[in-house]
Order: C-alpha cells, then structure tokens, then sequence
C-alpha cells in the first residue's frame, strides 16, 4: 500500500522535476546559426577559434608575387593556373622595395630612405609612388618586407578551389611568402549556385596601367 | 447599411452582446439581423433564423481550421525553444506562416488510395474524425451567450461525439490494409477506450457537485469568488479529478507520452500512414481542434469557464479570458509533451487501471461525502477548508513520501 502511494508520489514529483528543466531551457538562447543570413560564425560563444597554422583558404598577395610558378608546379592536383608575360630585356615592371607594415594593419609601399634598420624613436620617411614622401614615427611601424623586383606581367594567376586539397606546399615553397592560406572561419565559405565562382582570380591587370611610364616613374623617383 | 457599419466599427462589441437576452450564437445573431439589418428583418421569421443558424456554421467552420494554423506553429516554436533551436523562421517573419505554406502544399499533393485497401472506409475515415472532433464545439461555451447550443445534456454530448472518433480511427486503420496502420488503430482504440473511463469518473465529479450537465451551469457555478470559485479548488476532490482528467485528456487526443497509436519509431506514422494530401490535413486538423477542445473542456468544468479570476471585474474573463485560460493548457500539453518520453503499452494500462481509475473511483466517494456534508453553497469557509486540506496534502505527501521515497532504491515509477 505504501508503495502505491510512493509510486504515485515520484510520478508527479518525476514529472515536475522533469518539467521544471524543459521550462528552463525554454528560455535558454537558442544554438542554432541561421546559415546563409548569419555568416558571422566567430560571434557565437559556442564555437570553438580556429587554432593558428590552420589550412583555409588561399590568397595571393598579387603585388608580392613575382611569378616564378613554383606553386603551379608542385601543386599535386594542379589547381593553380599562371601565365606570364615576359618584359623585354632589362626593363623590369619595378624595382625591389620596401613594405612597411603599420601596427593599424595598414601598409605603405616605397623605399625607405636611408637605413633599412628601424631605430625606435625617430621618423621613417618612405618614397612612394602616389604620396610621394611620407614621414612615419617609428613606433607604429610593426615590420618591414622587402618586395623583389618584377619583370614579368601577370596574366593570370588563377586557383580553382574545388580542386584544390589543402596539402598547404604551394605555400611552402613560395619565395616572397605571398601565397598563404587564411587561417580564419571568414575563407571557410565556399557554397555557390557556379563551380567557376570556386576558380579564384588573384590577377590585378589593372596593376599594369602604363606599365612603361610608371617604371620609369618607379626609376624616376629612386 | 452604412450607419450599422460604422457603428460596428467603432464600437464592435456594443450593448447587445451584454445583453442577457439570447441564450446562444444563433439567438445572437437573430436578434443583430432583427435591430440592425433593417433590409433582413422583413424576411419571414423561419428564413431569418435559418439565415442565423447558417452564419454560425460558417462562423465555427471558418474559425475551427484556422486553429490548427496557429497550434502547429506554436507546437513547433515552444518544442524548438525547449531544445535550444529556433523552429521555422523563413516563411514570413519568424516563421508564422509555415503552417500556411504547408496546408497549400497539402492541398496540392497527390491523394492517393492504397489500391488493396478498402476504397469507401478509407475515403470515409478522416471525414468522420473530422466531424467528431468538429461536433465537440458545438457544446463548447466560449462566452455568456457565445455558445453554439446550450444543451441540457452538454458535457454527456461532448464525451458521446468525442468518443466516436475511435471508430474513425480504426476505420482508417482496417482500410489502409497496412500493418502499421491497423497496429496504430487498435493500439489507438484500446487507450480511448481504456482512459473514456477516468474521463468520464472525473467530469463525474464535477457533475456531482453541480448538479447539472449543463456547460453553461457549470460556468455558472463558478462565478461570484473569482479565482476560489472555481472547481479545481472548491474542493480536495476535484482538485485531484483536475489531473486526473488532464492526464486522460491528453491520453485520449494521443499525444505524448501517450501517442502510441502513431508512435514514429515504432509504427511509422500509426493509423494514417497511407494518408497524404488534404486527407492527412483532416487528421491534423482534427488532432489540433481536438486538443484545442480537451483543453477547452477542461477550463470550462475546472478552471472557470470564461468566468473571470477576480470578482466584479473582466480581468481574465470572457470569451478572450476563455481563450487565453484553454491556450494556457494547450501550451501545458505542448511543454508535457517535448518533456516526457513515450510509455510503453503495460505502463500505459498500468496507469489507466491500477492508477487514474481506483483514484477517480476513490473521488467520487469522497465528492459524495463533500456535498453530502457542505453542499454546494460556495461558502467560502468552505472553500477555505478545500484550500487548507489541499496544501495539507501536499505538505503531507512530500514529508511522508518524499523522504522516504529518496531513501529506498527507487522503485519503477509509472509517470503519472
């Protein structure tokens, strides 16, 4: 008889215990990523950060890559497609130069004048190309990286994503370091209604405006 | 014409509503068409009434599928809230017309008749669920004088209508000539069946103490205390009956954790597997109506009908209070059912019959003593005796069962 009646107790008591949790996860924020509207998947608590050194996708800094076809050759899946154009002999589309990196995450690209050592607290003044000299204070200048000199025209310098594998040894092998792959969740979104929107074009033709007048600019104002 | 429009307009629910003249919806409407129609009211009385009694049909079977319409989306939001999703959120802001888009889609499907099966029952089925759970609206108070028909045997109508749908359900199982389908259908019948009986044994209860089949006596009944008027808790007994008759409400329009006539993992879908198209939405239209009608039931004999909670005012009263008080319970049946898993079939007659049955019998002795002792003059040191028994109870059951019951190895607790 007892235990009919503690029966009866732990069902209802059960069930209200039962009850009181899923009336609080009622009001719980819900997980859920509304995926095409939200693609801002860093803002959410609840995933996790994508460790350094991760394999996304790649980028090439054009303006670094001096066209030397290394990555097109080791590529195991040959994804990555160059053309260059090759300049007449001895003339070269500019000089090697420098890129200054600002802590703002900013970036000018000249010759610095003077030593290429920083020294903290003096100014740096740089020759560039649009702004002619600009006087830096040295403590905002993260790093500096020379640029080779280029003597091809880039063409094309295309990477078809959907072949691609992530072996990561184009990046490797890449003498100035401007193919590297992001290692941020921004370059994990690859859906598309096209395959060729996954073919990514990293070629500037629009770099080589005139490209006799400003090398000889580039050499005029060195 | 014009001046009754803007009249309407401005003031949609005038003195006439309040009026204590008519006695239901149709009376309702007569008595409108005679003082503001005047075009109308020349007609001879029997076409005028007939006009009334028309507009209450359109008006009930307008409104009954539209609730599904917001009960599915509302089913489909709290039970994505309580598992930490959002639920549907693209047709329409934040989902709300899913439902419409389904039903069109529903509309549109191909409706098919399995070719072994038995064409005539299987057409016939879903109609009568339908109807039987559409016919239970019918006695249904929603307001003082919006009600379709005051019947004198009301609450026995509702149970009657209410329990015709098992022969639906079972038709709809044989036709399908499925195995699932007939496995649903006679699981199904088999818990109508068994849990018709606390049902009943607690509206017995409350029928006891008014002396009247009458919904809107019932109502009645509970008026002049407010809150403490109602039946839940004029007395321990039908406080006890409240549950009884929810648990068995929500066994009799099959949803969890009683759906085991259309347990997924088990049967597929139960007896309308083989449906599709607009057959399918008639089972899911009545499903929702019907859990829409058990809960309107039981605010009406337990919760005060649309009595309001505080005496002498609106607050919580009327045919808005009624519907809030009915949501309210559906939502308790929505939040019960994404908490607790299914029953298995022992422990789903284990609780009919070793528990909600000698519980139920057990209130009536004791409602009997009540009245015979109190009667039922809603005497509020009487109510206060109820209130005091009650917390007694409750207080009682957790210091004696509680403690004890955490000691012991727990035994196989059958959740009630």
């Amino acid at each position: 008889m007892r235990q009919y009646f503690s029966n009866i107790y732990l069902g209802v008591y059960s069930v209200f215990i039962g009850m009181a949790i899923t009336f609080r996860q009622l009001f719980k924020p819900s997980v859920t990523h509304q995926y095409p509207y939200e693609h801002s998947f860093e803002q959410k608590k609840n995933v996790r950060d994508i460790p350094q050194g991760y394999r996304g996708q790649l980028f090439n800094r054009i303006e670094d890559c001096i066209g030397c076809k290394k990555c097109e050759m080791i590529c195991p899946v040959d994804c990555i497609y160059i053309t260059t154009e090759k300049l007449p002999k001895g003339e070269r589309l500019w000089d090697s130069m420098n890129v200054v990196h600002l802590k703002d995450r900013t970036e000018i690209v000249g010759m610095i004048e003077g030593d290429e050592k920083i020294e903290a607290d003096t100014t740096v003044s740089i020759q560039t190309r649009e702004r002619g000299a600009v006087e830096i204070p040295s403590e905002q200048v993260a790093r500096v990286v020379e640029r080779k000199p280029v003597i091809f025209y880039l063409d094309k310098f295309d990477i078809d994503m959907s072949l691609c594998m992530y072996c990561g040894l184009c990046t490797e092998v890449c003498p100035t370091e401007c193919l590297i792959m992001i290692d941020t969740l921004e370059g994990i979104e690859y859906s598309t209604f096209d395959r060729t929107n996954l073919i990514f074009k990293f070629a500037k033709p629009e770099m080589y405006d005139k490209p006799l007048d400003e090398a000889a600019d580039a050499e005029a104002a060195d | 014409m014009l001046p009754v429009f803007q009249q309407f307009v401005q003031n949609p629910f005038p003195e006439f509503f309040a009026q204590a003249g008519s006695e239901n919806l149709s009376q309702l409407v007569l008595e409108f068409l005679r003082s503001h129609v005047p075009f109308l009211a020349t007609l001879p009385d029997p076409v005028l009434q007939l006009i009334a009694m028309l507009a209450v049909c359109v008006i009930f079977v307008a409104v009954v599928p539209l609730l599904p319409l917001f009960l599915v989306l509302a089913e489909r939001k709290v039970s994505a809230h309580i598992q930490d999703r959002v639920g549907p959120m693209r047709v329409g802001p934040h989902g709300v017309l899913q439902t419409l888009a389904d039903g069109v889609k529903l509309i549109f499907k191909e409706d098919h008749i399995p070719r072994q099966g038995d064409k005539i029952l299987f057409i016939v089925a879903p109609y009568i669920i339908f109807a039987c759970s559409f016919a239970v609206f019918a006695a249904i108070p929603f307001g003082k004088s919006i009600l379709v028909s005051n019947l004198n045997i009301g609450i026995f109508y509702i149970m009657a209508i209410s329990s015709v749908v098992v022969i639906g359900v079972i038709m709809a199982g044989w036709a399908s000539n499925s195995k699932w389908s007939l496995l649903g259908a006679l699981r199904s019948a088999a818990q109508i069946v068994s849990y018709e009986i606390p049902i009943g044994l607690s509206i017995l209860a409350v029928v006891m103490l008014v002396e009247s089949l009458k919904m809107q006596d019932i109502v009645m009944n509970q008026g002049g205390l407010g809150i403490l008027s109602w039946i839940v808790f004029r007395t321990p007994f039908t406080f006890i009956a409240f549950f009884v008759f929810f648990i068995s409400a929500i066994a009799e329009v099959n949803r969890t954790p009683f759906d085991l006539p259309e347990a997924e993992s088990e049967l597929v879908a139960g007896f309308h597997t083989e449906y599709s198209g607009m057959r399918f939405a008639l089972f899911f239209i009545a499903e929702y109506a019907n859990m829409f009608a058990v809960s309107a039931i039981a605010a009406t004999l337990f919760l005060g009908g649309w009595k309001g909670i505080i005496p002498g005012y609106e607050f919580l009263g009327g045919t808005p209070g009624f519907v809030i008080k009915t949501m309210l319970l559906v939502f308790v049946m929505m939040w019960i059912r994404w908490t607790l898993p299914r029953l298995r079939v022992d422990q789903l007659m284990n609780l009919c019959w070793k528990y909600l049955i000698p519980i139920s019998f057990f209130n009536i002795l004791g409602i009997g003593i009540w009245v015979l002792i109190f009667q039922n003059d809603r005497n509020p040191a009487h109510i206060g005796i109820s209130l005091l028994i009650i917390i007694l109870g409750i207080i009682g059951a957790y210091l004696v069962l509680g403690k004890r019951s955490s000691q012991s190895p727990a035994p196989r607790a059958s959740s009630a």
